[in-house]
């Protein structure tokens, strides 16, 4: 079959969140461009990028919401967590006030997603080690007594940036394997044919059946 | 779907006894798309109707996600059968046939539990009717979810031709579903928005054009009734019989009744006299008739053409004081005719001679307001293609005397008096029509006249002669044939004028449209996916400077397509909201398309109005607010949005009023808050608020005797003024006219949170309505500073009506516009007002004016002392 639209059987929908300037979009970046942004703007709203991926031989679009860190946007980003399979929550380990916010963040996500999301902790700029103001000891301690998975990671080598997006969707496609994150729910929009619009269930997951319609690709 | 949540959105569609059995998700397959529908099998009675509703998102949140779009009744026409998708190999979906009314919809529905129990309730509810065989008395329920009477009546082969898949992809059931990428949803798939844009694009390619014949007329008849009269000569004097038949009347009842509750024998009377005298040569059907106090819009089309005409609106414009009055305004209808959306307005502008300020400010009031509901989005007057404009527009010749006019158009020689009418001033001016053309015109002027004569008035005022009735047009493409008086008709002191036009409508070629639209459909197969929308904006921060109440602050902001794809934006609500924007701000377009390469404009127009300012005072709300603006399939980009407010008497309390001494401007922004909150109020308040007492004072000693106070719409630009000699206070007299200090009284009461009778004690003081002594005790209820005002307003007007002879003011007329201000309609229940039938509507109004009456005929000096 020729490589159409709907070559991939599922589609995450990830979150990225933190304070602001901690690289949450260089990490974005990094992930769907290989490319380091030097001088990255705010983000004033929502950045959306997509890049599809393997994982046990299945094919996986990664649908990647990038949200504003400034403080004065959080009532607004608070709308973009629902559904979400997944959760980057971002530090930057040359400033300790944005890990001192981590429990602020995890709050919200554990409110705003459901038990099933997987949340990922990222200590962003671990090139940077000579300004390093957050220890990795410190840091995955925080992780393990909240049940995160955990890396630090540098958006301006790649550094774990591949790592970090491929483990959170393991996690979410042994969840499925498992049982634990259920597409057949009443509500779960679960997708057999190509030709239908697609949408995303609440576990943020969309599976897309292979075969079917030939999609044409012409 | 079908948690107990979500039947409950689906429920709140309804009214008690109509009962939602089951509501699910469902596909509705047309030919080559497949959208997302919600529907339900609806209950009442013995009686059962499966319904099917939009949803601007899956699944609903809340109530305003849902609208109805079709309701099919269980009866003797429904058919329904389920089946299999036949071309695919693994069968999983469940198909949903049904039949009625000759039109057959398919569903695709996921197998599963809520998709059984959905077909088996159809089938039961099929039973139960072929047990019952219900009247279709029974099924009238159906009529009032719709709300349209035409649904039902249509007829079998009416119906047969919505169902052709084509019409019914360029009629408003497909609508664009507002996803909200924010809930969750995949950014994939539903693309229906971008191919009726490019459809609408390509138009020309698959459309002809096709002409009919318009006949416009209108006529100020004077409030007479049509007596043994016939006006084929004004309908039907042409040999051609004109497809389509647009007539206004104005003053069509000048009686009391008919002004206060919009009530009037009179439409029937000259509907028949109409509908007997359209041209003998066709066969005709009313397609609309709408009617505001005496502005009456009747059209009607040849009986062939009806199946053509969709998307059938009604809407009115009262433009008189504080646009309540319905004495003057416009009346218009919106349709579809095949492809091209035309509007009629019949207006009746502000009279006498030098108003024509007046009436450039209704034109524009009327343009503003209009607004066709059964459109998703509600549709503008400036959106349709064709516009026909006619009506007593008032417009008069005052820069000759009437004795020259007369002589001159006695001769035949019409141009030098035409020159100086004020019409044609005012459009050479570019200050009203804009962009509307006028067919020459070669007739006499059409007012004034002794009724039952060709002779000029001959009254005392001897008025001088004018074009007042009028018809205009905008849109490509017209051709004007005629224009014409027809003084035959003399009944009236106006005379009827007539148009008529070829306009060419375009049709659709049903199979270009499917070669097209399969095209379209296999380059956007391509496009998904590769591409993303990518937009550029101008600024994220908008700043308004100063704000002052009721006056509109427009900014831009500049969306530029920098991507490779067509882009689509829309704003959209944020997680708890209930509208894309706070109240004081207006967003247009808020949404668009935007080409590769294009930019877009957005106007973002803040303005502090009546409903907005008191919560500004109390500090409930800010001049701020982060908007969304969503790419469909694509980012969303935050706007910031604030402003500074310039405090203003308007929207402030009476409570709070009354402890200010000062102008407004000279208290600090804290001091306000804390007396709307009723905080550390001052020791000796006055009685009733000062700008209150200035108000009726200025009223009492210039306008006491003033004919038409009250009635007569004020200049925003007056009240403006007043605003500011009331907020900075001033040692000069008061500016504006007494008509303008008028409405700046009455839009004070308006622009409270609550009005002077407090919402609490409306139902009490409604059911008291007839009786004076249950009034009066109403009245002691309210808290001492609210009754105060309110009887030293009622003693003014009581007054005034010691006056009667010079202002030509009653009782009934102040009572009636006082009760509104009084016992304002609480928000909410304004925006039932649509489902509240008209008469209830009227009732309600009545008892408000009889509350009030009591109040301006009795003696109140034993209450004052209090
Ligand atoms: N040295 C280094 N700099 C980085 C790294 N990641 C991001 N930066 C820099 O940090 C700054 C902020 O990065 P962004 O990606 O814009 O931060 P953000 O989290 O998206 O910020 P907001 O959009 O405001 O929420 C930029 O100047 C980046 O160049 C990193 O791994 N190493
Ligand atoms: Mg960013």
């Amino acid at each position: 079959m020729s490589a159409g639209p709907y070559n991939y059987s599922y589609i995450f929908k990830y979150i990225i969140i933190g304070d602001m300037g901690v690289g949450k979009s260089c990490l974005l970046h990094q992930f769907t461009e290989k490319k380091f942004m030097a001088d990255c703007p705010h983000t004033i709203g929502v950045e959306f990028g997509t890049r599809i991926i393997e994982v046990a031989g299945q094919k996986i679009k990664l649908q990647i919401w990038d949200t504003a860190g400034q403080e004065r946007f959080r009532a607004v980003t608070r709308s973009y967590y629902r559904g979400a399979a997944g959760a980057l929550m971002v530090y930057d380990i040359t400033r300790r006030s944005t890990y001192n916010h981590l429990s602020s963040w995890l709050t919200d996500t554990r409110n705003l997603t459901n038990p099933s999301t997987v949340i990922f902790l990222i200590g962003n700029k671990s090139d940077l080690e000579g300004q390093r103001d957050v220890t990795y000891e410190e840091a995955k301690k925080f992780a393990e007594e909240n049940g995160l998975m955990f890396v630090e990671a540098s958006a301006k080598t790649g550094d774990n940036v591949e790592e970090a997006f491929l483990e959170t969707a393991k996690k979410i496609y042994q969840s499925i394997q498992d049982g634990r994150l259920d597409l057949n729910a009443a509500e779960s929009g679960v997708q057999h044919n190509p030709s239908q619009p697609g949408r995303t269930n609440l576990q943020g997951v969309l599976s897309v059946q292979q075969g079917g319609k030939d999609s044409c690709s012409c | 779907m079908s948690t107990p949540e979500q039947l409950a959105i689906v429920q709140s569609k309804f009214t008690t006894g109509e009962i939602v059995v089951i509501a699910m998700e469902a596909m509705l397959v047309q030919d080559w798309l497949k959208t997302t529908r919600l529907i339900a099998l609806v209950n009442k009675g013995s009686t059962n109707a499966l319904v099917i509703l939009l949803t601007s998102r899956t699944p609903p949140q809340v109530y305003s996600d849902l609208t109805i779009e079709k309701i099919l009744p269980i009866d003797q026409d429904f058919q329904c059968d389920i089946g299999t998708d036949e071309e695919q190999k693994d069968v999983t979906d469940v198909y949903l046939n049904v039949t009625c009314r000759k039109s057959r919809t398919i569903f695709e529905m996921r197998p599963g539990i809520t998709t059984t129990n959905l077909v088996s309730a159809i089938f039961q509810a099929i039973e139960v009717y072929q047990k019952n065989k219900n009247p279709t008395t029974d099924f009238l329920w159906i009529q009032k979810l719709t709300g349209s009477v035409r649904n039902l009546d249509s007829t079998n082969d009416r119906l047969l031709s919505a169902a052709d898949p084509v019409i019914e992809l360029e009629s408003s059931d497909l609508v664009v579903s507002r996803r909200n990428i924010a809930t969750g949803k995949s950014p994939i798939g539903t693309r229906e928005s971008v191919v009726r844009y490019q459809m609408a694009c390509k138009e020309d390619d698959y459309t002809y054009t096709k002409t009919l014949r318009i006949f416009i007329g209108t006529w100020n008849v004077n409030g007479q009734p049509p007596n043994a009269i016939t006006l084929e000569q004004w309908l039907s004097s042409d040999e051609v019989p004109p497809d389509l038949y647009a007539i206004g009347f104005q003053e069509l009842d000048l009686s009391k009744e008919a002004f206060l509750f919009n009530d009037t024998p009179r439409e029937d009377e000259w509907r028949q006299v109409v509908a007997k005298s359209l041209h003998h040569k066709a066969e005709y059907e009313q397609v609309a008739l709408v009617r505001l106090v005496g502005m009456m819009l009747i059209i009607f089309s040849q009986s062939s053409h009806l199946p053509h005409i969709k998307n059938i609106c009604i809407d009115t414009v009262g433009t008189g004081i504080m646009g309540k009055m319905g004495n003057k305004g416009g009346v218009a209808v919106s349709c579809c005719i095949h492809n091209t959306s035309v509007c009629f307005v019949n207006a009746h502008l502000a009279a006498h001679c030098e108003e024509y300020e007046r009436r450039n400010q209704d034109y524009a009031d009327i343009c503003a307001r209009l607004n066709f509901q059964t459109y998703v989005p509600p549709k503008g007057f400036k959106d349709h293609d064709q516009i026909y404009w006619l009506g007593d527009l008032n417009y008069r010749i005052t820069e000759m005397d009437a004795q020259t006019a007369k002589q001159l158009i006695a001769d035949g020689n019409l141009a030098p008096v035409l020159a100086l009418d004020q019409l044609e001033q005012q459009r050479r001016l570019s200050r009203v029509f804009v962009g509307f053309r006028e067919a020459e015109i070669k007739f006499k002027p059409t007012y004034k006249y002794d009724p039952g004569t060709d002779n000029w008035d001959s009254s005392e005022k001897g008025r001088a002669p004018a074009w007042c009735d009028r018809v205009l047009w905008k849109g490509e493409p017209i051709a004007s044939l005629t224009y014409q008086s027809h003084p035959e008709l003399k009944i009236s002191d106006h005379k009827p004028v007539s148009a008529t036009f070829d306009s060419k409508v375009r049709v659709i070629d049903v199979t270009k449209y499917r070669k097209i639209h399969e095209e379209l459909m296999k380059k956007l197969d391509k496009l998904e996916n590769e591409f993303l929308p990518q937009v550029t904006v101008d600024t994220t921060e908008i700043i308004y400077e100063t704000l002052r109440f009721d006056e509109p602050c427009a900014k831009e902001l500049i969306v530029a397509n920098t991507g490779q794809v067509p882009v689509k934006f829309e704003f959209i609500k944020k997680l708890d909201d209930t509208s894309y924007c706070k109240e004081w701000l207006s967003i247009t377009p808020y949404t668009d398309f935007i080409e590769p390469g294009q930019k877009c404009d957005i106007k973002l127009e803040v303005c502090v109005d009546k409903r907005s300012a008191w919560k500004l005072n109390s500090g409930e709300d800010k001049l701020y607010d982060i908007l969304v603006l969503h790419l469909v399939n694509g980012k969303d980009i935050f706007i910031t949005v604030t402003g500074t407010y310039e405090r203003s008497c308007f929207g402030c309390s009476i409570e709070a009023l009354v402890h200010i001494p000062v102008p407004i401007r000279e208290v600090p922004i804290g001091r306000i808050m804390e007396l709307e909150n009723n905080k550390n109020t001052s020791q000796d308040p006055y009685y009733v608020p000062k700008e209150i007492w200035l108000l009726v004072d200025r009223l009492y000693r210039h306008g006491i005797k003033t004919p038409g106070l009250f009635e007569t719409q004020g200049l925003h630009s007056e009240i403006l003024a007043i605003r500011d000699w009331l907020d900075n206070g001033s040692q000069d007299p008061m500016p504006g006219s007494v008509h303008s200090v008028a409405e700046a009284l009455l839009l004070l009461l308006d622009s409270t949170a609550e009005p002077l009778v407090p919402y609490n004690l409306h139902r009490i003081g409604l059911s008291a309505a007839t009786n004076y002594l249950q009034c009066k005790q109403v009245i002691m209820q309210l808290p001492e500073i609210r009754r105060t005002v309110f009887l030293y307003i009622c003693a003014f007007l009581q007054e005034l009506l010691t006056h009667t002879q010079d202002n030509g003011l009653d009782a009934k007329t102040l009572a009636s516009l006082f009760g509104s201000f009084f016992l304002r309609d609480s928000p909410r229940s304004r925006d039932d007002r649509n489902q509240r039938s008209k008469s209830t509507q009227a009732i309600c109004d009545r008892k408000k004016a009889a509350f009030v009456y009591h109040f301006l005929i009795n003696d109140q000096s034993d209450f004052v002392g209090r």
